[in-house]
């Protein structure tokens, strides 16, 4: 109670007055003081993103809803606004430039992801369709789809003799994640779908691929990921940057459910639920980065 | 007293019944279960392992566990036969190629000792689809007429539009009760 009342009290009135005071000592807006000097990273973009969330000045507030083209327009009428001299200060602008850009970017990156998500899989869809079989021969090159339907769409885990059915509330986002982690990290998509086909502690590679696009996707309606992008994306994050991402809960789901030794698939949900606080753990963390680094030699 | 009725009574005290769904993988089941309980149902993906979902209905305490269909997840199905009053049956009525095989699983599960008290609710599920059969035409396809061994009821129903839903899970409340909570 103590601490909601504190809370009230400093937004509406202290973090004013303290703003006032502070500006005039040293001569700089907040946003100055955030953006200048500083490099770009999560840090600095969230203070920034606060900072013009909570601003009482319509220009600020309305830059957070800026498309990428008016962006930099935005940017010369804040500092008008703000009276700050890019002769002063020389790095705000484009400090401030990019923190807009992964602010706005990351709205933005949701619309697109949601635009995919709800593109429905279907058979009529030539594009649909290659970019299945090509998820075959990326995971399986020596071995030939018998057909189109065939009981060997289990032996990388999809659930029936015929994966349409799979994809579910992902849409195309599941596929895309799917054929982009094989088609990018083809070795490391390999390994971990030989681990999946382990007898004993084996899972079902395309089925928990999709539950993991679901994770992704959560993460990221939720804002969870902003530091995550704020901090590898200097600029707008674009789909890939989402599926780059995919590729990292991928391998370390893989490493995670190896090391932990579940006793079935039938765990698979807790074990989920348990790789997924420790994700949102390592978001919570400012310099988070969960960028997916692999030790190989080429 | 015997044990039986003891048991009986304890249960009633609680109020509390434990429902077990199944059913071939995709016929809706997850689906079923969230928009039963209100949850948004448009980014569901396919169940690994199983669900539980706890809720009140009518003045019961539900219990209802979800299982995955896929084929290798059903010789794990008997984990979750033990205590089940109900047993909620999930057919995909637009999936006419596999209904041989839907039906067929459950007569296997129909001759389960462990389930041998359950109620059977039938739900022809995704009525909504164009080319869904009807839950008459589901009814033949799985011989329900034949089922003389435990209380059944096939109720044809969307679990997107959520339509027939609660009358189904009520049917199937109103069964289970008769049964156990007002035997003496």
């Amino acid at each position: 109670m103590l601490g909601y009342m504190w809370q009230y009290v400093y937004t509406s009135f202290l973090r004013y007055w303290l703003k006032w005071l502070i500006r005039h000592v040293t001569g700089k807006c907040e946003l100055q003081r955030i953006c200048s000097g500083h490099k770009a990273c999560a840090t600095t973009t969230t203070k920034a993103e606060y900072s013009l969330r909570s601003s009482k000045n319509k220009v600020l507030r309305g830059a957070l809803e800026t498309s990428k083209n008016n962006l930099e327009q935005c940017v010369d009428q804040i500092m008008k606004e703000k009276n700050v001299k890019p002769e002063k200060d020389p790095l705000f602008k484009e400090s401030l430039h990019i923190c807009l850009l992964q602010i706005t970017g990351y709205s933005s990156l949701f619309i697109s992801v949601e635009d995919v998500r709800k593109e429905v899989f279907t058979s009529e869809n030539p594009e649909h369709e290659a970019m299945l079989l090509k998820l075959w021969d990326l995971l399986m090159p020596t071995v030939k789809l018998e057909s189109r339907i065939t009981k060997q769409w289990g032996d990388i885990g999809f659930q029936g003799d015929d994966p349409k059915t799979d994809f579910r509330g992902m849409g195309m986002l599941g596929l895309i994640n799917l054929v982009f982690f094989s088609e990018n990290y083809t070795e490391e998509a390999r390994q971990v779908l030989s681990h999946a086909n382990h007898p004993k502690l084996g899972y079902s590679y395309a089925i928990v691929g999709i539950n993991l696009t679901e994770m992704a996707y959560s993460l990221l309606k939720s804002g969870a990921l902003k530091p995550h992008f704020y901090n590898t994306v200097l600029g707008t994050p674009e789909l890939r940057h989402f599926h780059q991402l995919y590729c990292y809960l991928a391998y370390e789901f893989d490493k995670f459910w190896l090391a932990e030794e579940p006793e079935s698939i039938m765990q698979f949900n807790q074990y989920r639920e348990k790789f997924h606080s420790i994700v949102k753990t390592h978001l919570q963390d400012p310099g988070v980065s969960l960028t997916l680094t692999v030790h190989s030699q080429n | 007293m015997g044990l039986l009725t003891i048991l009986k009574k304890m249960k009633q005290k609680e109020r509390e019944m434990r429902l077990l769904m199944l059913g071939l993988d995709n016929a809706g089941k997850t689906t079923i279960l969230k928009k039963f309980n209100g949850e948004d149902i448009s980014t569901i993906s396919p169940t690994l392992g199983f669900n539980i979902k706890t809720l009140e209905h009518k003045g019961f305490k539900l219990n209802i566990w979800d299982v995955g269909g896929q084929k290798s997840l059903r010789s794990y199905w008997r984990n979750y036969f033990e205590s089940t009053d109900g047993l909620v049956w999930v057919v995909d009525s637009a999936d006419r190629l596999r209904l041989e095989d839907c039906g067929r699983e459950l007569s296997a599960l129909l001759l389960e000792e462990r389930l041998a008290g359950a109620t059977l609710l039938v739900f022809a599920n995704k009525q909504d689809l164009p080319g869904a059969l009807s839950k008459e035409a589901i009814q033949e396809a799985l011989a329900l007429d034949e089922i003389k061994t435990h209380h059944w009821c096939i109720i044809g129903c969307s679990a997107v539009t959520g339509e027939n839903l609660l009358a189904g899970v009520d049917w199937l409340l109103d069964d289970i009760a008769a049964r156990i909570f007002t035997a003496d």
